[in-house]
């Protein structure tokens, strides 16, 4: 089975951890955490040491925000598929998101099963 | 700085963000008390924990949860989380006031930006006044726990 990499990016500790632990879901196979970040600007740190294949981001977040974050990525690392996942639910942030790179939105709060179901459509 | 007063309607979206936050992530839905205003900017601070987050753009202002540890630690329990450290609770009352100011915004427009939650001590708990924006408070009781959200808000007058 071939392994493919995540990186969890969001300022808070709680949701960092809640989707580093669902990403071990059976329904997920071969997903592995690879890293961890706090903000924009580690984000990107951790991107050129790991070149995660999927990368899940917050928006609203300290140092450098995620819309910034998400335009620095795509020449960081073009391949990487990106799920938003935010609390910013308005359909123009969405649509900026999509634009600057994202391939997929999640909304906050979300149910396990959606988090699940969200990363194995941007794993297909 | 001048502002337009806010709205019935208005408040009623932050109530609604209230409880559709508790049903979508407990799965038990909040009992939403009568809102009332505040007659004075002094410490707004009830609880164990107050997460707050700063409005901008063409809105200011800021948006407060408050909750208590017990609320919060089965919040905590509901997303799996088994750390219930000071930390954890710090970084969920922000997070809840975050997400019920996401749900504002849905309402308000993308011109109201939210800067990312800020936990706030007692003293930081003085809100400095705004022309023509009231504080308000919306109590609300989940389980047998009872949190408050405290708007204050103004949106910049347009000339």
């Amino acid at each position: 089975m071939k392994t493919r990499t995540l990186m969890v990016v969001d300022d808070s500790m709680i949701f960092r951890n809640r989707i580093a632990r669902l990403a071990t879901d059976e329904r997920l196979p071969g997903l592995t955490v690879v890293a961890l970040a706090e903000d924009g600007l580690q984000a990107i740190e951790r991107a050129k040491l790991y070149k995660p294949d999927f990368v899940t981001m917050d928006l609203t977040m300290p140092v450098m925000d995620g819309p910034a974050c998400l335009e620095a990525l795509r020449t960081v690392l073009p391949s990487s598929r990106v799920l938003v996942v935010s609390a910013l639910s308005d359909r123009a942030t969405a649509l900026k998101a999509m634009t600057r790179g994202a391939h997929g939105f999640l909304l906050k709060p979300f149910s396990d099963t959606q988090l699940v179901e969200s990363l194995q459509e941007l794993m297909a | 700085m001048t502002t337009t007063r806010l709205q019935a309607e208005d408040i009623k979206v932050f109530s609604d963000a209230a409880k559709s936050f508790f049903s979508q992530t407990t799965g038990h839905k909040a009992t939403v008390r009568t809102a009332y205003m505040l007659d004075s900017f002094e410490t707004v601070v009830w609880n164990d924990f107050q997460g707050r987050i700063e409005l901008g753009g063409t809105f200011c202002g800021s948006v407060t949860f408050s909750a208590p540890r017990g609320l919060l630690t089965y919040v905590l329990l509901r997303m799996g989380e088994s750390s219930y450290t000071d930390a954890s609770y710090r970084d969920i009352v922000g997070e809840i006031a975050n997400q019920m100011s996401g749900y504002a915004r849905r309402h308000f427009g993308e011109s109201m930006d939210i800067s990312p939650p800020k936990v706030i001590t007692q003293i930081e708990g003085v809100m400095p006044p705004l022309v023509d924006a009231v504080p308000f408070v919306i109590p609300m009781l989940w389980d047998r726990f009872e949190a408050h959200l405290v708007v204050r808000m103004g949106k910049r007058a347009m000339h």
